[in-house]
């Protein structure tokens, strides 16, 4: 497990998520130093510009920027192209969790999910 | 086809789709109640609704009284939430993201794609609801322990 202290990002459109996300890791026994909130990618792309994020959250469907374009846009990055980025959507079908590996997703997470889940997932990225 | 997709079968889907979220997410577990496929009656209460758009096109709606909408909020939030603010109202907005996109997946195995619009949350007194045009309509009415709440959907083929 890294012990270094984490700055994640989150990114989704709607409030009640960004809040239920931030609750699972306040829950987690991570050394996280901070939690940034993103309404959409380009608040992500934004918001990245000014911090050293270790991780990203983010939903998928999203106005402005969505989160398939954020990946993209992440991936064309020399500087953000292995950040590692989880998806996070209640986009289940195969097609779109084939679209978001190929474009270098580092994880998928479909809605609804446990607090269990979110946290394993987290620990095994992070600690990996 | 509307003719593979039989209305008490997408019901059991909204019911299972319901109840995985208020499972995983809410930790509450769901009883499925006896419901007609019919108007709702003037109400008061919260009511949410999300659009769903393609080659077949109508509305996912989640309808329940307020002291339903604090408790669920309450849970997914994580809080003490006791009326309704605008937190309440995303926290239902959010619940009916996850419960009508999760049958979306289904549907647009038997209806083609379709998109899902934000959600939009009513609360007030008196209120109902009406859809000029359902080629199909199904609802799942369902029980727990806070009370009753109501998912319909609605799609007319465009």
């Amino acid at each position: 497990m890294k012990t270094e202290p984490l700055e994640l990002l989150i990114v989704d459109d709607s409030a009640a998520i960004r809040k239920i996300l931030q609750r699972v890791l306040q829950q987690t026994d991570l050394p996280i130093a901070a939690v940034f909130e993103a309404g959409d990618g380009q608040q992500a792309l934004d918001l990245l510009r000014l911090h050293h994020v270790n991780l990203v959250l983010s939903d998928i469907n999203m106005p402005n920027m969505d989160g398939i374009e954020l990946l993209r846009a992440l991936r064309a990055s020399a500087e953000w192209q292995h950040l590692p980025v989880i998806l996070i959507t209640t986009e289940g079908s195969p097609a779109k969790v084939a679209q978001a590996v190929e474009l270098g997703a580092t994880s998928y997470i479909r809605k609804p999910f446990t607090s269990d889940q979110l946290r394993d997932k987290l620990s095994a990225l992070l600690s990996a | 086809m509307i003719s593979e997709i039989r209305e008490h079968l997408a019901a059991d889907m909204l019911f299972a789709a319901a109840q995985e979220v208020f499972t995983s997410m809410l930790s509450a577990q769901l009883t499925r109640e006896n419901s007609k496929n019919e108007s709702v009656a003037p109400f008061d209460g919260v009511m949410s609704f999300v659009g769903l758009t393609g080659e077949w096109s109508g509305t996912g709606l989640l309808i329940c009284d307020s002291g339903v909408a604090c408790d669920l909020a309450s849970r997914l939030l994580m809080a003490n939430c006791e009326c309704i603010t605008d937190e309440v109202l995303d926290a239902v907005g959010e619940v009916t993201n996850m419960v009508i996109g999760s049958l979306k997946n289904w549907l647009e195995g038997h209806m083609g794609a379709m998109k899902m619009s934000t959600p939009t949350v009513v609360y007030g007194k008196n209120i109902s609801s009406r859809s000029s045009r359902n080629d199909l309509r199904t609802s799942a009415r369902c029980s727990y322990n806070a009370g009753q709440i109501t998912f319909t959907v609605c799609l007319a083929k465009v």
